[in-house]
């Protein structure tokens, strides 16, 4: 056990730079926008005097190193300064968005695995018969629909075409479990079919590399019956490539988030990004994009952990 | 099906495709920028087989068209990045140590991102237009590219036949070029088409947002973002060009896959 926690310790660590990394990043990136960054935040709406006290707020008068420890040391504490918009504390603006967008992730990541893994042991199970022909093409059409379309789809079909569902908006939990739900329904579906096609396609291509394996084939020769060897000697050693996979597709479906919520008008922190570049308001840009990216990062690194405590070999590389 | 048949299929979508867009004006399509109010929202019919949209467009004419830039975009995407992560993945391999440190260290910051995410933050200070989207593109898969590379450097490198090429005094270049590169050529074809799928989905989605390629240009994309706001009077302003980028993914999609299991023999998925 004490090996895996010596390995946590140093994924840990191994983050710490990547994270500085991607804020030198974005910082920089975003500096490069042509022209007076003040101008640009204020719009039609600039006069002197907001560009001057703009530029005094955002301390643009100081050199570029200067500005970017000052919002690192800031964004540490969780301060990432005021949206001059909205006359709000980003920081705050991302707190209230950011439980939409999770539980539309974790919504989805539940959908997608559930959808993907049986669908990838059926195919694998029953190798070359009729169910594992149709879970192939289902998984190269999935992994081929674009999820937007999808969403689109989904509200002409479902909330249009039947009259059920919501077609768009929110009820925060709080206000009624059930509420909640239908209006994530569609969109954690629209997120998560993509990335069912592609659990199912590895789950497959995992029952069927194991499958192989000698201590599968020893278990079938002493007369295990197939439900047996499948779930207690194909299933264990197949977990680990799956659980890896769906860590990814958990972080990937973050920046998908920013499609959907823009789709079923979900106020996540998808939307606020993709409205902050819209609207060139580029101080909420570098904080919501350092913000996913962080937690694109983080569940990837929970990913990299959990692989290295349920696969003992991992650890030793 | 056989996986050099899912190949071949493959090939065929995406062959026909770039040969419709590459003649699309020759084609007799009419034009897909003629405005023709008389026309607007008309339901498909055998002469329009597509409909026509809510400026009297010819939604036929403008899906055809719109596969130059998805696919111009997707092609030229991928090779730049092919060319660029290409050559720091074979730097990286075939140097290691500092120098490989030095190029793979900052291209792990690229990949830390979602490949949507970082592609709408380059667009948000690029500005529109399809070349730009490509060069975006070309950003955000160069790391990938540069990995693929480098790790079928590092496999290749250590191989007898190089040992022994360079036991014969062939120089770093040299061995680079005709023993290292061929066997990197599988892993990064696959990877190419699959980037390619990938490069489709998100033109589509970033022109669909608002930030990749810039109107009156047909790109599939804007279509569906024009055609949300009829979509109950005109669904087939929607219905068609999701269909065709599902068309042109599936395509490139099915190639990849053909190809990963025609030129890797052992893996299992046949």
């Amino acid at each position: 056990m004490a090996s895996s926690w010596v390995y946590a310790a140093r994924r840990l660590l191994l983050a710490v730079p990547l994270l500085l990394g991607m804020s030198v990043l974005i910082f920089g990136l975003m500096r490069l926008v042509p022209g007076d960054p003040a101008l640009a935040v204020l719009g039609y709406k600039a006069t002197p005097e907001g560009v001057r006290a703009l530029r005094e707020t955002f301390h643009l008068d100081e050199p570029i190193a200067r500005q970017y420890v000052r919002w690192l040391a800031g964004a540490v504490h969780g301060d990432l300064g005021i949206d001059y918009r909205q006359n709000e504390p980003i920081g705050r603006m991302i707190l209230d968005r950011l439980p939409i967008t999770l539980e539309l992730t974790v919504l989805a990541t539940l959908a997608a695995a559930l959808i993907g893994i049986p669908l990838g042991l059926l195919g694998g199970g029953r190798r070359g018969g009729a169910a594992d022909r149709a879970a192939l093409v289902l998984g190269l059409v999935g992994i081929s629909i674009p999820d937007f379309w999808l969403g689109i789809m989904l509200i002409l079909g479902i909330p249009l075409g039947l009259g059920v569902l919501p077609s768009g908006g929110f009820v925060p939990l709080g206000e009624g479990v059930l509420d909640n739900l239908q209006h994530l329904v569609l969109p954690a579906l629209t997120l998560a079919i993509s990335r069912a096609a592609v659990l199912g396609r590895l789950t497959r291509a995992a029952v069927l590399d194991v499958v192989q394996r000698g201590f599968v084939q020893f278990a079938r020769a002493k007369g295990l019956g197939e439900r047996a060897v499948l779930v207690r000697h194909v299933l264990p050693n197949a977990a680990i490539p799956i659980v890896t996979v769906l860590g990814l597709q958990a972080g990937y479906m973050l920046g998908g988030a920013i499609v959907v919520e823009m789709i079923f008008t979900l106020p996540g922190v998808g939307r606020m990004t993709l409205d902050a570049v819209l609207e060139r308001n580029y101080p909420v840009v570098q904080s919501t994009v350092l913000v996913i990216g962080a937690m694109f990062m983080l569940v990837n690194l929970l990913t990299d952990i959990l692989y290295g405590l349920i696969d003992p070999r991992v650890r030793r590389r | 099906m056989t996986r050099g048949r899912v190949a071949l299929l493959g090939l065929v979508i995406v062959a026909t495709l770039a040969v419709a867009a590459a003649v699309a004006p020759l084609l007799p399509l009419g034009s897909p920028t003629e405005i023709s109010k008389d026309h607007a929202l008309r339901a498909p019919t055998a002469a329009e087989p597509f409909g026509r949209d809510d400026l009297g467009r010819s939604v036929l004419s403008r899906v055809i068209h719109a596969y130059r830039v998805s696919l111009g975009v997707a092609v030229s995407a991928a090779l730049l990045a092919l060319l660029v992560g290409g050559v720091l993945g074979l730097v990286a391999g075939y140097a290691e140590g500092i120098a490989d440190q030095l190029i793979m260290r900052p291209l792990d910051v690229l990949m830390a991102f979602p490949a949507i995410l970082l592609a709408i933050a380059l667009m948000s200070v690029f500005g529109t237009g399809a070349l730009l989207v490509s060069i975006a593109l070309a950003i955000v898969y160069t790391p990938v590219v540069a990995r693929v590379v480098r790790a079928a450097v590092v496999a290749t490198k250590i191989e007898v036949y190089v040992d022994g090429a360079r036991a014969l005094g062939a120089t770093a270049p040299r061995l680079l070029l005709t023993h290292i590169v061929p066997n990197a050529a599988t892993p990064v074809l696959v990877q190419a088409s699959v980037l390619m799928a990938i490069g489709i989905l998100i033109e589509a989605a970033l022109s669909f947002l608002g930030v990749g390629v810039r109107p009156p240009t047909p790109s599939l994309g804007l279509m569906l973002a024009d055609g949300r706001g009829f979509m109950l009077q005109a669904p087939w302003m929607v219905v068609f060009p999701g269909l065709a980028i599902m068309l042109a993914v599936l395509g490139f999609n099915m190639l990849a896959d053909g190809l990963r299991d025609w030129l890797d023999p052992q893996r299992p998925s046949r």
